[in-house]
């Protein structure tokens, strides 16, 4: 099943990207292989929760799975809603299939859940941490668009394409929205760090990067509404702020497991 | 004075904070030394320079919520500035049955600390930890009773997301926690009889190191005392639970000597009597005090709602002017 979701996104990938090269909006097709990944990947998911008795957070391969979910889910809705931003997903669907691959090859081997976990507040946590990634992800196939077309107010490369400045209002907003769910992620973070190890804040590697993320997203919004850069510049300040997020979620993970995890 | 004001309000002092801050952030991360001085400083020029703001900027007076964003984060930083000046975080092992009476292993605390960390008063009643497969720390539910201001009796099971909260203070069970054997001390000289136990190094973390070397009070006898367990007690193969061995030695060695006690043993040393009353087990908790807490969370909130508020008019509400 999770293959079959897996090849749904493909599709959804490779219809986005066919559109989007021949100076398409992408349109419904995109949209209904996309809803059914969604649906494949949900069953999969459910699956899974059921044979091991826990939702997918413990391991690589479920923080992986439950991110595609939750990146596809933010995207469809933008999709769904927004049909200027559409052309987007010939960005943001290749970055998703990434993280499919990444985790078809991660060890689908059943983790530990730790004690600490059994707290409504990391529900709340990953709730916002999933809206925050998504906004990004989306301001970050916006951006990506404006910068194929060389970051010009009237560009030359795919005409059809809804306006670049259509595309950087658009992403301006997404960035928004991911700074006010981030700042969300880190107070209930805080909340739970809180109750399960004696401290709200202790600079542990995953809360410093994912302060160095707030830190970005904070300067990307300040030097836009401040000092009005370039539509090139706009869309290239995106760029960072996602890496840095992407990092945080995906490779701090791999250099420490220490503070997210409370099995000794 | 509205000059010097416009250059500390300025927008461009605002990124080179930003950028001050992360890399005293990424020094502290790398642990470099005075990182934490250069954090501090970043952030008092925070203040600075968003208080000046919110007083010329004239988008200010416009955009509520933008102020309150940034009244917020000018609150959140004075708070955590007063945090590290009243904080307290310390450890401290209790054996079961055993009662805080404040004083603990180690700890670090603010310069303004003034706790009442003795009148937090509580006994360890015992408690029990599960283990998955692969000694996998589960659950630790740990029983402690504490009487209030007023004498009346209260019982509470803590442990993992559940700390116990006295007066401010906050104890959290740790996965610091093993056996403890328990004596009986009767100086020769005459002096009082002691009870007390000896906190073995942490189970199962130390499985192999049971030993530990200690004196009696007021005596110069030294002790080894090694806990040998004659049981499997935790199966890594599958689920087990920490529990007080049933089949063990405890091996005390003073000079050549050297002696196996059961429960109930007596051996004679130079200047006492050591007598072996059981085995019992200790938790190690983690306290922590933080009078801003609440503060800080409400404050954290107001700015979230505040910035949502912000960009909710910004982008949304249709009959709302729009501005930078």
């Amino acid at each position: 099943m999770l293959w079959a979701a897996v090849a749904a996104y493909a599709v959804a990938g490779v219809g986005a990207l066919t559109d989007v090269i021949s100076d398409r909006n992408p349109g419904r097709g995109v949209l209904v292989a996309l809803l059914l990944a969604l649906a494949l990947h949900t069953a999969s998911i459910a699956v899974r929760w059921q044979d091991v008795g826990h939702g997918p957070y413990t391991t690589m391969f479920e923080i992986l799975s439950s991110n595609v979910w939750s990146l596809s889910s933010v995207f469809a809705l933008a999709y769904w809603r927004g049909r200027a931003l559409r052309s987007s997903a010939a960005i943001v669907m290749p970055i998703i299939l990434m993280l499919a691959a990444w985790m078809l090859s991660s060890d689908h081997s059943a983790g530990h859940v730790p004690a600490t976990y059994d707290t409504v507040w990391l529900w709340v946590h990953m709730f916002f941490g999933k809206i925050f990634l998504g906004g990004l992800l989306v301001a970050v196939g916006l951006a990506g668009i404006v910068l194929l077309r060389g970051g010009l107010e009237v560009p030359q490369r795919l005409p059809a394409l809804p306006e670049n400045a259509a595309l950087d209002v658009l992403a301006y907003r997404f960035m928004a929205l991911a700074f006010v769910f981030e700042t969300l992620m880190l107070i209930v973070g805080a909340i739970w760090a809180q109750d399960a190890w004696g401290r709200y804040w202790a600079w542990d590697p995953l809360e410093t990067w994912a302060f160095l993320t707030w830190l970005s997203l904070a300067f990307a919004l300040h030097t836009r509404v401040s000092f009005q850069p370039s539509l090139r510049m706009r869309a290239v300040m995106i760029l960072p702020v996602f890496v840095l997020a992407f990092l945080t979620f995906f490779g701090v993970p791999f250099i420490s497991s220490v503070p997210h995890q409370g099995a000794v | 004075m509205s000059v010097l004001l416009a250059r500390l309000a300025s927008p461009k002092l605002t990124l080179a904070i930003l950028a001050a801050i992360a890399a005293s952030v990424l020094m502290t991360e790398a642990r470099w030394s005075g990182a934490t001085e250069g954090l501090a400083v970043a952030l008092s020029l925070v203040v600075v320079n968003l208080a000046a703001a919110t007083i010329i900027n004239p988008a200010f007076r416009r955009q509520s919520a933008l102020l309150v964003f940034h009244l917020s984060l000018i609150a959140i930083i004075l708070l955590v500035a007063s945090s590290r000046l009243c904080y307290l975080k310390g450890h401290l092992e209790l054996a079961a049955g055993e009662s805080f009476a404040g004083l603990l292993t180690d700890f670090e605390a603010g310069p303004w600390h003034r706790g009442q960390l003795d009148a937090a008063a509580f006994t360890n009643d015992g408690f029990a930890v599960n283990y998955d497969p692969g000694l996998l720390r589960g659950k630790t539910v740990n029983r402690v009773h504490w009487n209030d201001e007023n004498g009346r009796a209260h019982r509470a099971v803590i442990g993992d997301n559940h700390p116990l909260v006295l007066h401010g203070y906050r104890f959290y069970t740790s996965f610091n926690k093993g056996f403890a054997p328990a004596f009986l001390w009767l100086p020769k000289s005459g002096g009082q009889t002691v009870r007390g136990t000896v906190h073995l190094p942490s189970y199962p973390m130390h499985e192999a190191q049971q030993s530990i070397e200690w004196a009696p009070p007021n005596s110069t006898t030294r002790i080894w005392t090694t806990l040998h367990i004659d049981e499997p007690l935790l199966d890594p193969q599958r689920v087990s639970h920490f529990a007080l061995p049933s089949n063990y030695r405890l091996v005390v060695r003073a000079g050549e000597a050297r002696y196996d006690l059961r429960p109930g043993d007596r051996v004679s040393l130079s200047d006492g009597i050591l007598i072996f009353e059981g085995l019992s087990t200790w938790m190690g908790y983690t306290v922590f005090y933080d009078w801003t807490s609440p503060w800080l969370l409400a404050s954290c909130l107001v700015a979230a709602l505040s910035l949502a508020w912000h960009y909710w008019r910004k982008f949304i509400a249709p009959s709302k002017p729009k501005g930078e």
